[in-house]
């Protein structure tokens, strides 16, 4: 009985999506199969990894971590310029913790310096992430996609209780929009029309399932991911095409895994090495669900990422 | 593809005896075709029909037990876990040089007699040991073999050689122990095939590409060994996705025998970070068993999560133990919250309330793997329930103020909850998400 | 599901001036239409055209591709006009559709080949010179003739839209199940399942206004259960595309969301 080669095919296919400015622009997306099966898709653009930084010191991230920043995480322009020159970051993610009402509860005013400054620090596309209070995000990411006009950032993240001022706001400025639901391809879906039915073009988005750390609920994110590709490949859903971003950075770095030191718990080994595939193993694991852009923290564990990355493809 | 009932019935009888116990042949007949029932209880099944509805019942993929603790690998029937949970989670493999000195031998054999963890209540270790012949001398290999089958008697074995000799010197040392006998290949086959079908051993065997190997797999069959591993190898991230991904296709949606078996990946790389990112490689896209060159506590504690996280039944949710958790240097005085056992809630508040720094205690309820609103919905986080569980339990006696922190979605029991506990107990409406906690806690303290 | 829109047909007596006086503008918003609420192929129907039907078909194509980014249903039994149409065709969004070759032996031998010439699929209806078959196993043997011929001229069995041909419920109601049996019937034939098609209207024919709608919206949902790959239909008749919308979502064909009848 000789082997027949199993292909699939497939009716769809992931949108192309390209932002940044002029040279530097990258572009992610447009396979037209599901994760790294070349010999039956083409895989045009490979995943990309976008550094995060925040606008405010890292304090409460795990020394593992924070220690690589030590210098430059002061300064949010020095902390960007530092991931575009000394790391070779393509992307970089800036994230607004700052303006958490819990946190230091910033102002959008204050937001908008933080993304001046930055952005005159870098040339790299630069990504803006509010701090995840929804009701906060809306007035901040709507002063930052001002403040950012012209260098087509990414704008995070839109969700349903706060979608319509983010949306008019990535329109009025031209930035691309990352859309988050909460682990629910059906309210994926959802969100995506809701955003589209504004007239924000369904090719300038970018969905985030939302993100889990290995151990602590990553197979759902996994699987929501599968599932939002057979929708986007084979049942050719124009709804679900969008790439794919997994923001693994908070969620990892909050684990008891990637903190506690080797005294404490042993039979867990070496706490760096333990933080770095923590990060490392969330990130393949993302990558193949099929994962197009991911914000990362450790150097090590992107460096491990990238490596991966090219042998797959 | 399974036979669907119609078919299977075409092969039945048609007589409605009732000899098998079921009204109509074709009753009987949807009960094989769910695997519920054997042809066997048929009485009138041809020889020829038996055979074919035997060869058709076989699981697409093979499954085989190996070492001496029963390690089950294959019968895996789907490709993506969100269609069905995939059966049997994939064993680690340390690989051990024959090269290798005694000493490193010895603590290579410490380290996997000592791999055991617990994770969410179920204890995961490294499950196989791999001997690899890298000297050629038969005399050695066997040695460090019988050192490796003393010294680790719960681990099952994997002899990878491609020299029968080899094989032969060494299988003594562990034949009763169910080793998988790996390196069978199109040169030394028939003495490979003969050392599997003595010691009635599992045989693992390589051929590089697909074609190769159906060819290969099919020879092994025909010749009478049934206990089949696969190598296409595959060594690159890239081969690995693609020609596992090819062989599971196969297998279950064109029902094609020679690739109906479990596939054994050899991931060594240089760097053990990277080595680890690969191997999680194997563990999502189809790889049985996993063979890795080092097993530092923290990479095993990775994979080892990965591989019970992906292994996970999507339909039934993990659950975490009821009782009450000591989260940091928690006294009399600290806050006790309840939530619900559902393992990602659990850990959710629990993270939370690390975050805040306030030590606490975290009553955990058996609500089987529900989440608060759905348990509750459910009738099975209710007023009654929780206060008989938190009375029951040792929380009165841990805490100085009877004071209950309650989830916020279900703020709604407070007053009932209250009244059911009684004894003076007062329930405090805490956040509605777990990330409120840090405020809500650190503003109480 | 895949729609075929119907509504460019010589039938129609707007469709048929416009033919005759070569006026685009009828045919293109049509096409148009059909195409903005859900045709995934727009179905050209000439009729016999004996004077010119090479001529008719190659401007007719043209005309309806100039406004429409999707692939045509060419729908003629003049084989001249079907190579035109075929030579015409821009396969830029989708490979051509014929319409259609079946059991009959000439209409087999004129249009098969045509579409391995053309590497272009194919509809093969499942009746022959003795007309449509009673039972749904024999439309499975006049299928397994075509599919036979296929094999002959090179054109791989995923080309082929099998349709079992629909009788209309008003005058044949005791045929209408077997055409449901046979769509079933005709996927197993083949791994992967054959393609199908039916020309859905004709269900309701001779039933009066206010029934159509619901005779073949119903008789829609049967097909679908037993796995009707496409339709020629009317896109633009609302409650028939939120019907098929809907099966697709309840058999997990097409994901849900509360906005699903807006896609």
């Amino acid at each position: 009985m000789p082997f027949v080669m199993p292909k699939d095919t497939y009716a769809g296919k992931v949108n192309t999506l390209t932002f940044g400015s002029e040279d530097k622009a990258v572009t992610i997306g447009g396979e037209n199969g599901l994760p790294f099966l070349s010999f039956e898709s083409i895989i045009p653009n490979r995943p990309l990894i976008a550094l995060e930084i925040q606008d405010v010191a890292p304090s409460d991230w795990p020394d593992t971590v924070r220690t690589v920043y030590d210098g430059v995480s002061d300064s949010p322009a020095k902390w960007a310029r530092f991931c575009q020159d000394s790391l070779g970051a393509k992307i970089v993610a800036l994230r607004l913790t700052g303006t958490h009402p819990d946190r230091e509860n910033r102002s959008a005013e204050d937001a908008v310096k933080t993304v001046t400054e930055v952005l005159s620090a870098i040339d790299v596309p630069l990504m803006i992430l509010g701090s995840g209070h929804t009701e906060k995000d809306a007035q901040v990411l709507k002063a930052a996609a001002e403040a950012a006009k012209g260098r087509e950032c990414i704008l995070g993240k839109a969700q349903e209780e706060n979608y319509k001022t983010i949306v008019t706001a990535a329109i009025a400025n031209n930035h691309k929009l990352i859309a988050m639901s909460q682990l629910d391809v059906n309210l994926a879906k959802q969100l995506n029309i809701l955003i589209t039915q504004m007239g924000f073009n369904k090719d300038n988005i970018i969905m985030d399932p939302m993100s889990s750390a290995l151990g602590y609920g990553i197979e759902y994110t996994y699987s929501v991911m599968e599932r939002i590709r057979q929708a986007a490949l084979v049942q050719n859903d124009p709804m679900m095409q969008t790439p794919l971003l997994c923001d693994i950075g908070p969620n990892v770095w909050k684990t008891k895994e990637s903190a506690a030191p080797e005294s404490e718990l042993p039979e867990w080994g070496s706490l760096e090495e333990r933080g770095i595939v923590w990060e490392s193993v969330t990130a393949s694991t993302m990558i193949m669900a099929g994962c197009n852009l991911l914000v990362m923290r450790h150097p090590k564990a992107i460096e491990a990422v990238n490596k991966l990355v090219s042998e797959l493809i | 593809m399974a036979l669907s009932g119609v078919e299977i019935f075409k092969h039945l009888p048609k007589t409605n005896c009732k000899k098998c116990g079921y009204p109509t042949c074709l009753a009987f007949a949807m009960k094989l075709a769910a695997l519920q029932e054997s042809t066997d209880k048929c009485p009138d099944l041809s020889e020829e029909a038996k055979k074919f509805l035997g060869a058709a019942a076989e699981p697409p993929i093979k499954g085989i037990t190996l070492g001496p603790k029963g390690v089950k690998v294959g019968e895996e029937t789907v490709l993506f876990r969100h269609e069905k949970k995939f059966v049997n989670p994939c064993p680690i493999a340390l690989n051990i040089k024959d090269t290798e000195g005694a000493d490193a031998i010895t603590k290579h054999i410490a380290d996997v007699n000592s791999s055991e963890i617990d994770r969410v209540g179920q204890m995961l270790r490294v499950d196989l040991i791999c001997v690899t012949d890298e000297s050629g001398d038969a005399a050695r290999f066997a040695a460090v073999v019988k050192q490796v089958a003393d010294g680790a008697p719960n681990a099952g074995l994997i002899l990878n050689s491609s020299r029968p000799a080899s094989i032969e010197a060494a299988i003594g040392h562990c034949a009763d122990k169910k080793p998988l006998v790996y390196g069978a290949n199109a040169e030394n086959l028939d003495a490979m095939v003969k050392i599997a079908k003595e010691k009635k051993v599992a045989l693992g065997i390589f051929a590089k590409g697909l074609d190769a190997l159906s060819d290969l797999s099919e020879k092994v069959k025909g010749m009478g060994v049934t206990d089949i591993v696969l190598d296409s190898g595959a060594r690159t991230a890239k081969e690995m996705v693609e020609e596992y991904t090819m062989i599971r296709r196969a297998a279950l949606k064109k029902s094609f025998k020679p690739l109906g078996f479990p596939v054994i990946s050899f991931v060594g790389r240089d760097d053990s970070t990277f080595e680890a990112v690969v191997a999680s490689i194997g563990i999502m896209k189809y790889a049985s068993i996993i063979v890795v060159n080092s097993i530092e506590k923290w990479k095993t504690l990775a994979l080892l999560t990965l591989r019970q996280n992906i292994y996970t039944d999507p339909q039934v949710p993990m659950q975490v133990e009821q009782k009450i958790y000591k989260i940091g240097d928690a006294n009399e005085n600290s806050p006790l919250l309840v939530t619900t056992n559902f393992s990602l809630t659990y850990f959710i508040v629990r993270g939370e309330i690390e975050n805040s720094k306030v030590p606490c205690w975290l009553a955990i309820m058996n609500v089987e793997g529900l989440s608060v609103l759905t348990a509750w919905a459910a009738g099975k986080f209710v007023a009654g329930s929780i206060a008989n569980f938190i009375k029951d339990s040792e929380a009165p006696k841990l805490v100085a103020k009877k004071e209950l922190i309650l989830p916020g979605y279900v703020s709604v029991l407070s007053g009932s909850l209250e009244d059911k506990l009684g004894d003076g107990w007062k329930v405090v409406v805490g956040p509605r998400e777990a990330n409120q906690l840090p405020a809500f806690l650190k503003g109480r303290a | 599901m895949i729609i075929i829109g119907e509504r460019i047909s010589v039938i129609a007596k707007k469709v048929r001036e416009a033919m005759a006086a070569r006026d685009p503008k009828p045919l293109q918003d049509l096409a148009r239409t059909q195409f903005e609420k859900g045709a995934n192929y727009i179905d050209v129907s000439i009729g016999p055209a004996e004077d010119d039907g090479p001529q008719l078909m190659d401007w007719a194509v043209k005309v309806i591709q100039e406004v429409v980014p999707a692939p045509l249903c060419l729908d003629t039994t003049n084989r001249a006009a079907m190579v035109a149409g075929l030579k015409a065709h821009n396969n830029q969004w989708g490979r051509a559709l014929i319409n259609s070759a079946s059991g009959e032996e000439e209409r087999l031998n004129n249009m098969m080949p045509l579409a391995g010439e053309f590497n272009a699929e194919i509809i093969a209806l499942t009746l022959t010179e003795k007309g449509i078959p009673a039972l749904a196993e024999e439309r499975c043997e006049v299928a397994a003739n075509i599919m036979g011929k296929a094999m002959e001229c090179g054109v791989p069995m995923e080309d082929i839209w099998l349709d079992p041909l629909i009788l209309p419920v008003p005058f044949q109601q005791d045929k209408c199940k077997e055409s449901i049996r046979a769509i079933r019937l005709f996927r197993e034939l083949n791994d992967p399942p054959m393609k199908t098609t039916v020309g859905l209207s004709n269900i309701a024919n001779g039933a009066p206004k206010e029934l159509r709608g619901i005779i073949t919206r119903t008789f829609l949902v049967l097909l679908m259960y037993e796995g009707l790959y496409s339709a020629i239909a009317d896109p633009n008749d609302k409650e028939f595309m939120d019907t098929m919308k809907t099966v697709d979502v309840l058999m997990e064909k097409r994901l849900y969301a509360h906005s699903y009848l807006e896609m």
